[in-house]
């Protein structure tokens, strides 16, 4: 009985859920991303997804085998049913008035192009099909539901990113013969699919294999191969902007900028625990800096050359940082969250002033800012600017290695667990806490001085809060305290979302769940550093076993 | 002469007067303790003396020199340490890390390497635990933790604060009988303690606080014999 409630009541809440989808019009918008050209898209990829989850959730804990299906099969059954109820109630009711999405449109992709009457059923039907493959896959083996995974997701992968892999394809010769066996110029093939399936399935399946047959891996072991993935994912940041074109390295320059500004960020709050809303700020000092010192325009002041203007816009930022740092010495906590948010729309507000107006030009901003050049080779394009930033990041994140592993970084991690104590152990709190804002404000200084060479204008609607809320959240979902976690964070939350381009209006739905997933079954990010993710496990009570092999 | 001496030191929370012009002095080498119930003003006092809190009023002086206007981490690398109360260790921190920590004022690293490995035979069982976080361990070996982390600063004097709070009994002889041999390894202490039994019996001088005063004062065997503090502190 209890399970029969618990799968209930999981069907209706995935069946919320995708009501949910349905009407705020995600479902029909991503109805439009084919995924196998003329055979499956994005959005019934989604009903699907939603279909099997709930079978698998309804599953869990059911008991035996036979319980489980059933529990699977109800929970689908019961989504299934809200979604029909929801297609038939926007066929015979005029709802368009209130939810613009509950168009014929939707009507028919939820009941796959039926009438009404038998779309329900086809929907029922499908959620309970659906609910009960899901129940089935969550009693599978772990090595062939893996293998499974990752074959759809692969082919998801391929079909909803075909334009770009595509692009990237552009060559005779044997990679052609695999673009025109997988692609055409519309989509995925069917052939094409199954075969990345099979690929990608077979693929998990050996490895899986592979590395059950094995010991498990080392604490050494496991370092090694984080660092042979992420020379890998270097390799393939370096090559994409060549081989996808001019759009990707535009998108990969704004992942750029912001991992520039992660890692300023994660200074503050993953290292000294300073917790800063107002960090769009050095970033708006980095680019204002750079823009009155190079640019060509009246406002400006010396029409200095980008190179000479850019160490000098990261020491005004630092200078930036540490008196922004100063009125928050004292303040801690939620406390310091509210005080830098003020801050922060103080120096935004500042320069959209009349007051300010003559020297830093208003809301018309500054014009003209020239770009950079390495001889008579002049950085142009957004793809050249992107390496740029990439060999910037590259320092800023060699820097910001050195420093975690320092002193400095040492009395920062000590500051964040207790300030007093460690004082009582001789941490200079003033000298430290302003380093942290000075240092994290030089990273951001630097992000902002390449922006405003890379639109060759600066605006102050350029730095609002969501900036810095987005950087905020980028270290987060990547791992606090965590280098690669601000690669990862930044590909993941800005990224992605810059690709999906025609979603662009529920890129904040798909943050908004993404932070809510991440925090409630992943805290410590994607990637997380060592020291974080011992504390979470530490709270949850699982103590060291390193602590048995040392010898007493 | 006296290491640390205190006179007429007046403490405020904003208009809350916490400490009424306290005078007290620790002699070197020698162990004094302030006790006193809940709320008396010791940790305050301790407080004062680390230069977390600053007086409003009176002197600090140590080795001779006066503390007012001085930063924590300046008091601390003067040689005045102190082991902050309900065993504050960083919890996600290893041991080892821990004690790391402690050394932070100093650079000389063949000297830190000898200290730990003399903290270490003083506390063996932080051997045992040098890898694990030290928010897994229990609450003797925390304060372990806590007490060796500011030896490893190699302090001339230490300002324990209820080193015993909340630990059995067994454990907390312990943490006696470890604060005897720091002081006869040559550190002068300050222990403030709720535990007045315990710390009047180890203690050279002893001086009792209540609601911002000190009330009595005297070696420590005498205040022990003493019937108001028996009837007050030791039922």
């Amino acid at each position: 009985m209890k399970t029969l409630t618990k799968a209930a009541t999981t069907g209706l809440l995935f069946g919320v859920g995708g009501v949910y989808l349905a009407l705020v019009g995600l479902l029909e918008m991503m109805q439009a991303r084919p995924i196998v050209f003329g055979a499956v898209n994005l959005g019934q990829a989604v009903l699907a997804l939603l279909a099997l989850a709930c079978g698998v959730v309804a599953a869990r804990d059911a008991g035996p085998a036979f319980a489980r299906a059933g529990a699977g099969l109800l929970g689908g059954l019961v989504a299934g049913a809200l979604m029909a109820l929801l297609q038939v109630i926007v066929a015979t009711v005029p709802l368009q008035g209130m939810f613009i999405a509950a168009s014929p449109a939707l009507r028919n992709m939820l009941a796959f192009g039926f009438a009404p009457g038998p779309g329900a059923l086809a929907m029922l039907l499908g959620g309970g099909i659906g609910g009960l493959a899901g129940a089935v896959l969550a009693v599978t083996l772990p090595s062939l539901r893996r293998a499974i995974v990752a074959g759809a997701a692969a082919v998801v992968i391929a079909g909803v990113f075909q334009e770009l892999i595509q692009l990237m394809m552009q060559y005779e010769g044997i990679i052609g013969w695999i673009r025109d066996f997988v692609y055409t110029w519309q989509g995925l093939r069917p052939q094409g699919a199954v075969a990345i399936f099979v690929i990608a399935g077979g693929t998990s399946l050996v490895l899986s294999h592979r590395s059950s047959a094995d010991h498990v891996p080392s604490p050494d072991e496991r370092r090694r191969r984080r660092f042979i993935s992420a020379g890998v994912a270097l390799l393939v940041l370096v090559l994409m902007p060549l081989l996808a074109g001019a759009y990707i390295g535009e998108v990969l320059m704004l992942v750029g900028l912001y991992i520039l500004m992660g890692m300023g960020l994660n200074l503050e709050v993953g290292l000294a625990g300073l917790l800063d809303l107002g960090f769009v700020a050095f970033f708006a000092v980095g680019a204002y800096t750079t823009a009155l010192l190079t640019s060509g325009s009246s406002i400006g002041l010396l029409h200095l050359s980008y190179w000479e203007a850019m160490p000098i816009a990261v020491l005004i930022s630092i200078l930036g940082g540490v008196l922004f740092g100063l009125p928050v010495l004292g303040v801690r906590g939620d406390y310091l969250a509210v005080a830098t948010l003020g801050l922060g729309e103080i120096v935004r507000i500042v320069v959209l002033s009349d007051f300010a107006a003559p020297l830093l030009g208003g809301p018309q901003g500054v014009l003209d800012i020239p770009k950079p050049s390495i001889g008579s080779f002049e950085l142009g394009s957004p793809v050249k600017l992107f390496y740029l930033t990439l060999v910037c990041a590259g320092v800023a994140a060699f820097i910001a290695w050195r420093l975690e592993n320092s002193r400095l970084g040492r009395a920062w991690e000590a500051l964040r667990d207790d300030e007093d104590v460690a004082q009582a152990l001789g941490v200079n709190l003033i000298r430290s806490k302003l380093l942290a804002y000075g240092l994290g404000a030089a990273f951001a200084g630097l992000g902002g001085s390449i922006f405003a060479t890379m639109l060759g204008s600066v605006y102050p609607s350029s730095f609002q809060l969501l900036i810095s809320i987005n950087v905020l959240a980028l270290i987060i979902v990547g791992g606090m305290g965590s280098l690669p976690g601000v690669v990862l964070g930044a590909i993941a939350l800005i990224g992605l979302p810059e690709l999906l381009r025609e979603f662009g209006e529920y890129r904040y739905l798909f943050y908004g769940a993404a932070l809510i997933v991440m925090m409630r079954w992943k805290p410590e990010g994607l990637w997380p550093s060592e020291v974080r993710s011992r504390e979470l496990h530490a709270a949850a009570g699982e103590a060291e076993p390193v602590a048995a092999m040392e010898p007493g | 002469m006296a290491l640390l001496e205190l006179s007429d030191v007046q403490v405020f929370y904003d208009k809350i007067e916490a400490l009424k012009g306290i005078s007290l002095s620790v002699e070197a080498g020698r162990i004094a303790t302030l006790v006193g119930a809940n709320g008396a003003g010791k940790s305050t006092t301790l407080r004062a003396v680390s230069g977390l809190i600053h007086p409003r009023a009176g002197t600090i002086r140590y080795d001779g020199t006066t503390l007012a206007g001085r930063q924590p981490h300046e008091i601390t690398a003067m040689g005045l340490v102190q082991v902050p109360e309900g065993r504050r260790i960083f919890g996600r921190l290893t041991v080892e890390e821990n004690l790391a920590m402690g050394a932070f004022t100093r650079h000389d690293r063949r000297g830190i390497a000898e200290d730990r490995e003399r903290l270490l035979q003083l506390f063996p069982r932080l051997r045992e635990r040098l890898r694990q976080v030290a928010g897994t361990l229990s609450g003797g070996e925390q304060q372990m933790v806590a007490t060796a982390r500011a030896l490893m600063a190699r302090p001339s004097m230490l300002l324990m604060d209820e080193p015993s709070m909340g630990l059995a009994p067994m454990l907390v002889e312990q943490v006696f009988e470890t604060i005897r041999t720091i002081n006869a390894d040559g550190v002068t202490i300050l222990l403030v303690e709720q535990n007045a039994l315990m710390a009047l019996s180890i203690a050279d001088h002893g001086y009792v606080l209540e609601s911002g005063r000190i009330v009595l004062s005297g070696p420590g065997r005498d205040l022990l014999d003493d019937e108001r503090v028996r009837h007050a502190y030791l039922g």
